[in-house]
């Protein structure tokens, strides 16, 4: 949703930038409902179109052959209603902040998946963390040793992580940290019976974040890259060059600030992905997060829950991506967005 | 019936390394040694509840058997043991069992377990949940006085069919207390079960483990050995593997790790693999017809799908030599019940095609002689393998074959819901008293659409449906095995359904564990006699 830039116009400033800033949350949250409408219209269609229902399954998996329990359970479930009817009481529910109650967990949807949103926002946050810093870094350093040999390293490493597939990444990362040196633990969000405290779940945060950041931080690297060296290229960089600045001085104030742009919109497309990202890696580590709830969802046509998760997922890629333009607006305060 | 697991399958040579002194005593050495915590798990996921009343699957199975107990249980020599119940007698006519019910037994939430528990779960849990189909001739339970119980029968019931009853992996006794009134399907408890067993819930992080803790009341004095049982959930066999060699897990059930993990592991003289523990839950994947498709009107048709069709192969190749050629319904660990003395459908595609010829069913122009739709249920890996096996053999008989392989639920609906299918490659887990976990898979009674793991078939046959009848009535062990011998004999040359291969399970267990696999149903044991060596 990252909006349509223009450039140049006068730059807004103080108590003019918060009014611009301000328009746009509000013209953004004001297309945020539309989307919303589609996002869930769209995936309920498409989970009506899978075939099996949890109500198969729950009857399978509690041996119900009995056909006027089936039929209570239908109607329990408001299976019994047309489809347009449920899509209708669920917008309805959702309005009124119910996402419905799974039958799998014996609990509303929003406690199930509150329960394990926790663990997936701390690993998202830190991959996307991690991914920034690495890429960004990586990038900067590339462009700055253009043609040597750590340009060719960040190359080479950028191209590794980003062929190598998370789920391979994540189990050498067990084996060699886990198995063989023994530093960091295999698996969950912290020790069986610890404490819970930060030190113990940073510690088992630091393999999933790798397997699940390294790849986004290929990505960053090699656009970093490309847009520094696009950047320095401009006219202002030269006229920064001219009136005596240092070359550092210029890379970081003027050509990285601008190269940014781009990371930053990547940033906001990719939310959805990493969200997509923490399913394989919440496997791999089995991390408790909602990417591990995801999976049995589906596995057990628990549509509630996906439908749940399908629509806080939404909101977090819409959310990330007013932020990104909010961000456009910080670092470049040439661009107003549309 | 657990379906979301994956199967491990084993090279050839695993069992050679891994099972080696795979005894009874090679898992149980010196005197138990107190305390310690046992961190296991298995080759599934998380369960949707701690405790399901109708079962759920293997992966409920597991977690609440370790919280409730049973009235009895089987050993691994056959011979039937009270838990709670101390002993059981049939009446003369076998239409009444007396159980006496052991006593100080608590809940562990220090309430007193009483017969009024044993009467509300059998009537409103096994009845109606647990155990439902071995209770269709169940007339009611009474309870005389405070130690007694006594089960009623519309019909003579032999003593074997009511000691598996008891024995049953969900036939558990729930306090009543927690559960009456409420709708037990429902209930907020069977979260954070209150039960008798040797272990009391103590945690469950969901996405994680269960933590289970030492009940220190526990009827039998001496159990549990270990103070803390941690039941953890790893989806990836590669990442239970790594938690393995790591220490972080101590044991895994039902095939936890890939065969290459299997023979590493066990190489290191850490770890050892053995396939017992598993003869009460013994798996097989079967071959079903859709006798609602007017081909399968004959039974040739039928036998000469299973003739065109090398079962030593998919033993050997798809499963890796962890499997063996199906022969019967009853499979062959079944030490009171299986015979080989049945109809044999060997591998021979000439026999086959003459089979069909004979049926009517000659080679067309275009070489095919029909065409039929083939289902491989998706809920393990290697039903797709053996799908695509199956496809070619029997094209190379001139039996067209559209193959599909779904996901668990589409085929769940597609097998027992839509009856959508032509031929479908499925699973069994079955116990050793055939009455009715594998006769409901022939008898007519056992055609319910929308519930799995019965009739899919629709095969009915009034001969079949009398000479069930007969095995569950018939007390008498001899008059029994010889009727149940018949039924084999009936459905292997029937051929609705049957076995290809049975399947063989693994336990993979630091050598540290001691006691493990010795219960003929492991998965689904107390664990209350397992320890840890130093």
């Amino acid at each position: 949703m990252a909006g349509e830039l223009v450039s140049p116009t006068p730059a807004l400033r103080g108590s003019a930038r918060r009014a611009a800033a301000l328009k746009l949350l509000r013209r953004r949250l004001i297309q945020a409902v539309p989307l919303m409408l589609g996002v869930v219209v769209i995936n309920f269609c498409l989970i009506q179109m899978a075939p099996g229902s949890f109500l198969e399954l729950m009857t399978a998996e509690n041996q119900v052959s009995d056909p006027a329990t089936v039929a209570l359970l239908r109607k329990t479930y408001g299976l019994d209603d047309p489809v347009w009817m449920q899509l209708l009481k669920y917008i309805w529910a959702l309005l009124h902040f119910d996402f419905g109650f799974s039958y799998r967990q014996n609990m509303p949807v929003i406690q199930a998946i509150w329960i394990h949103l926790p663990a997936t926002i701390l690993l998202m946050v830190s991959s996307i963390a991690l991914a920034v810093t690495i890429g960004v870094a990586a990038g900067v350093v590339a462009s700055m040793k253009v043609r040597t040999f750590w340009d060719s390293l960040v190359s080479v490493a950028a191209m590794f992580f980003y062929a190598a597939p998370s789920f391979w990444l994540g189990i050498m990362l067990i084996v060699l940290f886990s198995v063989k040196l023994g530093w960091l633990p295999v698996g969950g969000m912290m020790k069986i019976g610890g404490n819970g405290g930060v030190l113990e779940i940073l510690h088992h945060l630091i393999l999933p974040t790798l397997a699940l950041g390294l790849f986004y931080a290929a990505i960053y690297a090699r656009v970093m890259r490309s847009s520094m060296l696009e950047v320095a290229q401009l006219d202002f960089v030269r006229t920064a060059r001219a009136k005596g600045l240092s070359r550092n001085q210029v890379t970081i104030h003027h050509v990285l600030r601008n190269a940014l742009l781009p990371v930053v919109t990547i940033l906001g497309v990719q939310m959805g992905t990493v969200l997509a990202g923490s399913v394989v890696i919440e496997s791999v580590f089995s991390w408790p997060g909602v990417g591990s709830l995801l999976f049995d969802s589906v596995s057990s046509r628990n549509y509630p829950v996906v439908l749940g998760i399908m629509v806080l997922g939404s909101l977090v890629v819409i959310a990330a991506n007013i932020a990104v333009d909010l961000i456009y607006m910080w670092l470049d305060p040439r661009i107003e967005i549309r | 019936m657990t379906i979301n697991v994956s199967r491990r399958v084993f090279g050839a040579g695993v069992l050679a390394v891994g099972v080696a002194g795979a005894s009874r005593g090679a898992f149980a050495q010196g005197t138990p040694r107190r305390g310690g915590t046992l961190v296991a798990t298995w080759g599934g996921g998380e369960p949707q509840a701690c405790y399901v009343p109708a079962g759920g699957g293997s992966s409920p199975t597991f977690s609440s058997s370790k919280l409730f107990e049973r009235l009895a249980k089987r050993n691994m020599d056959g011979s039937f043991e009270g838990v709670l119940a101390e002993s059981w007698k049939p009446s003369a006519d076998f239409k009444s069992y007396t159980v006496k019910v052991r006593k100080g037994v608590k809940f562990h939430d220090g309430k007193d377990m009483t017969v009024d528990d044993v009467v509300y779960s059998v009537s409103e849990i096994w009845k109606k949940y647990a155990v439902a189909s071995a209770l269709t001739d169940f007339a009611g339970i009474e309870s005389p006085d405070a130690d007694t119980v006594v089960f009623k029968y519309n019909n003579p019931t032999p003593e074997f069919f009511f000691a598996s009853t008891l024995c049953s992996p969900v036939a558990y006794i729930v306090p009543k207390h927690v559960y009456a009134g409420s709708d037990p399907v429902t209930n907020p408890a069977n979260n954070a079960p209150i039960a008798t067993g040797p272990w009391k819930f103590k945690e469950w992080v969901r996405g994680s483990h269960f933590e289970y803790v030492k009940n220190e009341n526990y009827w039998k004095k001496d159990e549990p050995y270990l103070d803390r049982l941690i039941i953890r959930y790893v989806r990836d066999p590669a990442g239970r593997a790594a938690a393995m060699e790591a220490g972080d897990i101590h044991i895994g059930v039902f095939n936890p790790v890939a065969p290459p993990d299997i023979k590493r592991l066990t190489g290191t003289g850490k770890f050892v693999a053995t396939p017992k523990g598993y003869e009460e839950a013994v798996w097989s994947t079967t071959l079903e017809c859709n006798m609602r498709n007017p081909i399968f009107a004959k039974r040739e048709v039928r036998q000469a799908i299973f003739n065109a069709i090398n079962r030593d192969f998919i033993a050997k190749t798809v499963y890796y030599g962890y499997a063996r050629p199906g022969t019967s319904p009853i499979y062959s660990p079944n030490k009171e019940f299986f015979t080989a003395d049945t109809f044999k459908t060997p591998f021979d595609p000439k026999k086959a095609a003459a089979l069909l010829d004979a049926a009517g069913f000659p080679k067309k122009a275009d070489g095919k002689r029909f065409t039929l739709n083939l289902l491989s249920a998706g809920w393990f890996p290697e039903n797709g393998k053996v799908g695509a096996y199956v496809k070619q053999v029997l094209e190379d008989v001139g039996i067209g074959i559209n193959l599909t392989v779904p996901d668990r639920p589409t085929s769940i609906k597609r097998i027992y819901t839509d009856y959508d299918f032509d031929l479908a490659i499925s699973n069994q887990a079955n116990p050793s008293e055939p009455v009715p976990s594998t006769t409901q898979y022939f008898t007519t009674d056992g055609i319910l659409k929308g519930v799995p793991f019965r009739n899919a078939s629709g095969y009915s046959n009034p001969d079949v449906d009398k000479l069930v009848d007969r095995i569950k009535v018939e007390t008498d062990p001899a008059k029994r095995k010889a009727l149940v011998v018949d039924f084999q004999k009936v459905i292997t040359q029937e051929a609705p359904l049957l076995p290809l291969v049975e399947l063989e399970s693994i336990t993979l267990a630091s050598t540290k564990v001691q006691n493990h696999s010795n219960d003929p149903n492991f998965l689904a044991a107390s664990w209350g006699d397992l320890w840890l060596a130093s």
